[in-house]
């Protein structure tokens, strides 16, 4: 099947740059959010990066305001899905929210259209048996922020046909992004052994071995990694790491993936990372 | 202590190796084998660097016969990559000035990183004339306590099995699981691809001794067993994860 229109649902930190990227690549796509000051700040973003893009000169100013042109905010959901190939949802990481939304859908999508989830932590195998297709569900996890990051994982559930997995992996290519396939699993490919990385360095912290200072050089200095561990939880938030880790014990059950101790203390005692001044590391304001 | 004199006692090629990385600091080097009176050149030295194969009891050898030709205040450092600073101490007098220096190299450039690993008995005056020495040599260290697989060895064996049992419950491809920790959050290599670079036998025998020390989630996974078993060792037998030619 061939994509040409696509609907991107939610336009937060995620979906603004999913709409940016498929309009870039040519196509048309409709960005919906619930309300139109939330479509109107995912539109704002869109401009912002397209404009930097333009003064970097990574591409012309007609090039922009064509792309642009083929974005349509929207917060009606059935103006935003009712004609397109392919919806790719963005919305909050609530399971039972994802549910109802695509139960919606399921009435007003063509029944060829494609769903694809941006999910990073619910069940694409669940969410696909909410729906009537499960052969046209796949999950799209892209990597934070979309614009730059290269890899998208293209999730597969038992059901998924082959069609839509070689749909989707076609469109990652015409986007310009390396799809990596994955069968639907805790954590898919990336955060799974991202949790390993992060909790094997924590735990030696934890079991007074080395200091995070001489984890993170050690990493960086011997292996080129951009970042040490420690660097990455205080740049993300010990608080979201935290969550990420729990979420990927609770599904897998296994002691690898159980928060270190040093995490949990930190989080409630409320040294969150850069955003609060101190994580691991602490950090001068920057004022 | 100012380190002005050291001795290097081994295997040839890290001997010559070792020379070469100290080449930048004004110190006088005695190298020597272990086929050679190796005792008679350490009386004067500040620093022992014994890089002897990875044998505990040739390992003691040297320390002992090491112990009771250098002087009283000299260093003595092993370069092994195994936990055994703590009993190589104990075959000294000496025991707060025997240190573990593990030398790594960058899987990209030409410079090493040195892992100062801390036995119990090691002080924290060893620990920073060591320190500086190495830094004045333009070398980058961290500092440790001795534990199975040092920092470096633990992490990254550990990524290999979690990926060696995602790629043998048939998740993804092991080329996927490579280039997607590649383009997704930048890695410099994929976890197979660090596999073949280390080992696969060394990722397994690094998994197994951490089993002893740190627990059973360190169970190796069986795939890495049965590709040790078929001599699938990575680059150094031209089979691994990949084929190379």
């Amino acid at each position: 099947m061939e994509i040409k229109k696509i609907a991107v649902l939610g336009a937060g930190a995620m979906g603004h740059g999913i709409a940016q990227i498929c309009a870039q690549a040519g196509y048309q796509v409709n960005l919906r959010d619930v309300k139109d000051e939330f479509v109107e700040a995912g539109m704002s973003k869109i401009r912002k990066f397209l404009g930097g893009n333009v003064e970097k000169q990574r591409m012309t100013q007609s090039e922009a305001d064509a792309a642009l042109g083929r974005i349509k905010g929207v917060t009606d959901l059935k103006e935003a899905v009712e004609d397109v190939d392919l919806v790719i949802e963005a919305i909050v990481e609530d399971i039972n929210i994802k549910k109802e939304l695509y139960k919606e859908l399921e009435q007003i999508c063509r029944p060829d259209t494609i769903f694809a989830s941006n999910t990073s932590a619910q069940s694409i195998t669940e969410m696909a048996m909410s729906t009537k297709r499960p052969g046209k569900f796949v999950g799209m996890h892209w990597f934070n922020p979309a614009q730059l990051m290269r890899g998208i994982e293209v999730i597969t559930h038992d059901k998924t046909s082959k069609e839509t997995l070689d749909t989707m992996v076609d469109l990652c290519k015409k986007l310009g992004k390396e799809p990596g396939i994955c069968k639907d699993s805790p954590g898919f490919i990336v955060n799974r052994l991202l949790q390993i990385w992060f909790n094997e360095s924590l735990n030696m912290y934890d079991e007074g071995i080395a200091e995070p200072q001489d984890i993170d050089t050690a990493l960086k200095a011997a292996y080129n990694f951009r970042m040490g561990p420690f660097e990455l939880r205080d740049m993300v938030g010990l608080d979201i790491g935290i969550a990420s880790t729990a979420t990927q014990y609770r599904e897998m059950m296994r002691e690898q993936f159980k928060p270190p101790r040093c995490l949990i203390m930190k989080v409630k005692a409320g040294d969150l990372g850069r955003k609060t001044g101190k994580g691991f590391y602490e950090y001068k304001s920057e004022k | 202590m100012n380190i002005r004199a050291v001795s290097i006692i081994g295997d040839r090629e890290f001997v010559l190796k070792l020379q070469e990385l100290l080449a930048k600091v004004s110190v006088r080097v005695v190298t020597s084998d272990l086929t050679e009176d190796y005792a008679k050149q350490v009386a004067d030295v500040d620093l022992v660097f014994e890089v002897a194969p990875e044998d505990i009891a040739v390992k003691k050898e040297v320390f002992k016969n090491c112990d009771a030709r250098c002087r009283k205040d000299a260093i003595l450092a092993t370069t092994t990559a195994n936990p055994w600073v703590t009993q190589l101490a104990r075959a000294t007098k000496r025991p707060d000035k025997v240190v573990g220096l593990n030398f790594t190299k960058n899987l990209f450039e030409e410079k090493y990183l040195v892992q100062i690993v801390k036995g119990l008995q090691t002080s924290d005056d060893t620990i920073q004339i060591v320190k500086e020495f190495l830094e004045k040599a333009g070398i980058t260290v961290v500092k440790l306590e001795e534990t199975p697989g040092f920092i470096l060895d633990r992490v990254i064996a550990s990524i290999v099995n979690e990926a060696a049992v995602m790629y043998s419950s048939k998740l993804a491809t092991k080329e996927d699981i490579d280039k997607m920790m590649k383009v997704c959050v930048n890695w410099p290599m994929g976890p197979f691809e660090f596999a073949d670079n280390l080992g696969v036998d060394k990722v397994v025998d690094i998994l197994n001794s951490m089993i002893e020390e740190l627990g059973p989630k360190y169970q190796p996974c069986f795939l890495l067993r049965k590709m040790v078993d078929a001599g699938w060792l990575g680059k150094k037998t031209g089979r691994g994860f990949y084929i190379y030619s």
